[in-house]
């Protein structure tokens, strides 16, 4: 059960410009991604010497970034609203 | 969307590397039985890593580095013996736990073999399988997954496929892909080529859910037509940590494989395990394997079955996906989660702690959650998992039919037999009465 090995170590990955669309929402997103854990102040960025996990998805014109700190374990949303609504208090 | 820097990290597989260091907790599948029955030793790439894996006349197997030590000659092409393999080129030969037993070139007395040993993995064989542990000891239990040891007609499927497989994985966590990949798409084509298209797979979702549990991630969904208290909602099936889905419905049950052989490469295995209740099951001297297509001849992806669909989504998002370019939504919450678990696991192992999956107490038979009546299709769910999707390549695939409609006409069978039971029993409980009745009433008379 021997694979053909198709891959190389040298595989480019990310800013691959050859498939990748938007890279001015790839900018946006390292511009403004959480730079710091909010419970421990750990950088999260590998590109800052941190050891935390970013993943950023969009609903409606949000912007939620799904955080993991690699330093105390924290997890959680953080999101750029476009706009705070509330609505009335039930009665 | 995820920066260069962590897509690169989320994606590799050496040694060294926090995601590869973390795969290092795993058992993988590296060769069928049956392959070392046919011949005692064979190459095997796991991690970016090359190995000969082997099975001694005893009946041990072991798994070394391709390389021997003493010049760097394949022992893939090594001779079995009853100690262990001896390396081809100049008689160096090792035992299964990587100790050097001879140099036969070398003068005894040196005790030069002393000092050279092989980095040995463990190897043990389970459900058709043969499986590895390359990591550092002590190696933790292999997990004796349902699948893998119940009982039941049982087939591989596999082939190679040129990806990542994080990107596979992540499929495992996005049920909306179902009735659009495996519905909308396969509608399309099967007008266009001329071929039925299930109507199972199409049902619109209306709510998914996700549930990290002790094995990974179950997912959830809720279809058209159905509710929270069907067992695709109810029970779900799971995402196994790491790189394992475990599937089914209507008496087939299935591990979906997916085996980081390196880091763009990923051996997909369909382990299925035909098993429906009412029918005796054939005797399997050994498990039939059989390669899945995944191009047709013009060089095109072949998606008139479901996972040859599945296959092209995954082939074609590259080698390894751009995660800087995508554009997750709301609908991508499960592929947050499990990115968040792999680096979860991750901190784990950089802390000395065993990653989720990862265990140590012997269980005899691991039961996963995983739903019996998919998409809410009943019965026919049997049927269509065979033609329309991998098992139609299967050589025994005519065969599971059969074996699916006779266990369904025997179970009619004994169904309606019961139901003739309880109605003779309710008519003579019927006479009886009114025998009693008449009884009672004569003595009353009387």
């Amino acid at each position: 059960m021997t694979a053909g090995s198709v891959g190389s170590p040298g595989v480019a990955v990310g800013g691959d410009v050859h498939r990748g669309w938007f890279p001015a929402d790839a900018e946006r997103h390292r511009r403004d991604a959480p730079r710091y854990c909010p419970a421990c102040a750990a950088a999260l960025a590998l590109a800052e010497g941190g050891q935390g996990l970013i993943t950023e998805y969009w609903t409606g014109r949000d912007r939620v970034f799904v955080c993991f700190c690699g330093a105390c374990g924290w997890s959680g949303d953080i999101v750029l609203a476009a706009r705070v609504t509330g609505h009335e208090a039930a009665e | 969307m995820l920066t260069a820097e962590q897509n690169d990290e989320l994606t590799q597989v050496a040694a060294g590397t926090p995601m590869g260091e973390l795969l290092r907790r795993y058992w993988y599948p590296v060769a069928f039985t049956r392959e070392l029955e046919e011949f005692p030793v064979r190459p095997a790439r796991l991690l970016g890593e090359d190995f000969a894996v082997f099975k001694t006349p005893r009946g041990r197997y072991g798994i070394l580095p391709e390389a021997c030590p003493h010049r760097r000659a394949s022992l893939a092409y090594g001779v079995v013996e009853a100690d262990g393999l001896r390396c081809p080129y100049h008689g160096w030969l090792f035992d299964a736990d990587g100790s050097c037993l001879d140099q036969p070139a070398e003068r005894e007395e040196t005790n030069f073999r002393s000092r050279v040993s092989a980095r040995a993995g463990v190897v043990q064989e389970m459900g058709g399988l043969v499986w590895a542990y390359i990591g550092p000891a002590p190696a933790p239990r292999l997990p004796r997954f349902d699948v893998f040891v119940m009982d039941g007609v049982r087939d591989i499927g596999w082939t190679d496929l040129p990806c990542n497989f994080v990107q596979i994985m992540e499929n495992a966590v996005d049920p909306h892909h179902t009735e659009w990949l495996h519905g909308r798409f396969f509608e399309f084509m099967a007008r266009h080529q001329g071929f039925d298209a299930p109507p199972s797979f199409g049902k619109k979702h209306i709510k998914v859910g996700f549930d990290v549990f002790e094995w990974g991630i179950i997912k959830r969904r809720v279809v058209e037509g159905a509710s929270e208290e069907d067992d695709d909602w109810k029970i779900g099936h799971p995402l196994v940590f790491p790189y394992n889905m475990r599937v089914g419905g209507a008496n087939i049950e299935q591990m979906q494989i997916r085996v980081p052989v390196d880091r763009t490469t990923t051996r997909f295995m369909l382990y299925t395990v035909h098993a429906p209740v009412g029918v005796e099951y054939p005797p399997q001297p050994s498990v039939p394997d059989y390669q899945i297509p995944v191009y047709d001849s013009s060089g095109r992806h072949r998606v008139d079955y479901v996972e040859g669909q599945d296959m092209m989504a995954w082939v074609t998002q590259g080698p390894i996906t751009d995660r800087t370019v995508e554009h997750l939504g709301r609908s991508d919450i499960g592929v947050t989660m499990l990115r968040r678990m792999f680096k979860e696991q991750m901190s784990r192992v950089s802390r000395g702690e065993d990653p989720l999956g990862v265990y140590r107490d012997y269980r005899s038979q691991i039961d996963l959650p995983c739903e019996k009546n998919k998409f809410d299709s009943g019965a026919t769910f049997a049927i269509d998992f065979i033609d329309r999707a991998s098992s139609r390549f299967s050589p025994q695939a005519d065969a599971l039919k059969k074996l699916h409609i006779k266990a369904h006409e025997n179970r009619k069978a004994h169904e309606n037999g019961k139901a003739d039971e309880k109605g003779k029993a309710h008519e003579n409980g019927k006479a009886d009465e009114k025998g009693k009745a008449h009884e009672n009433g004569k003595a009353a008379a009387g």
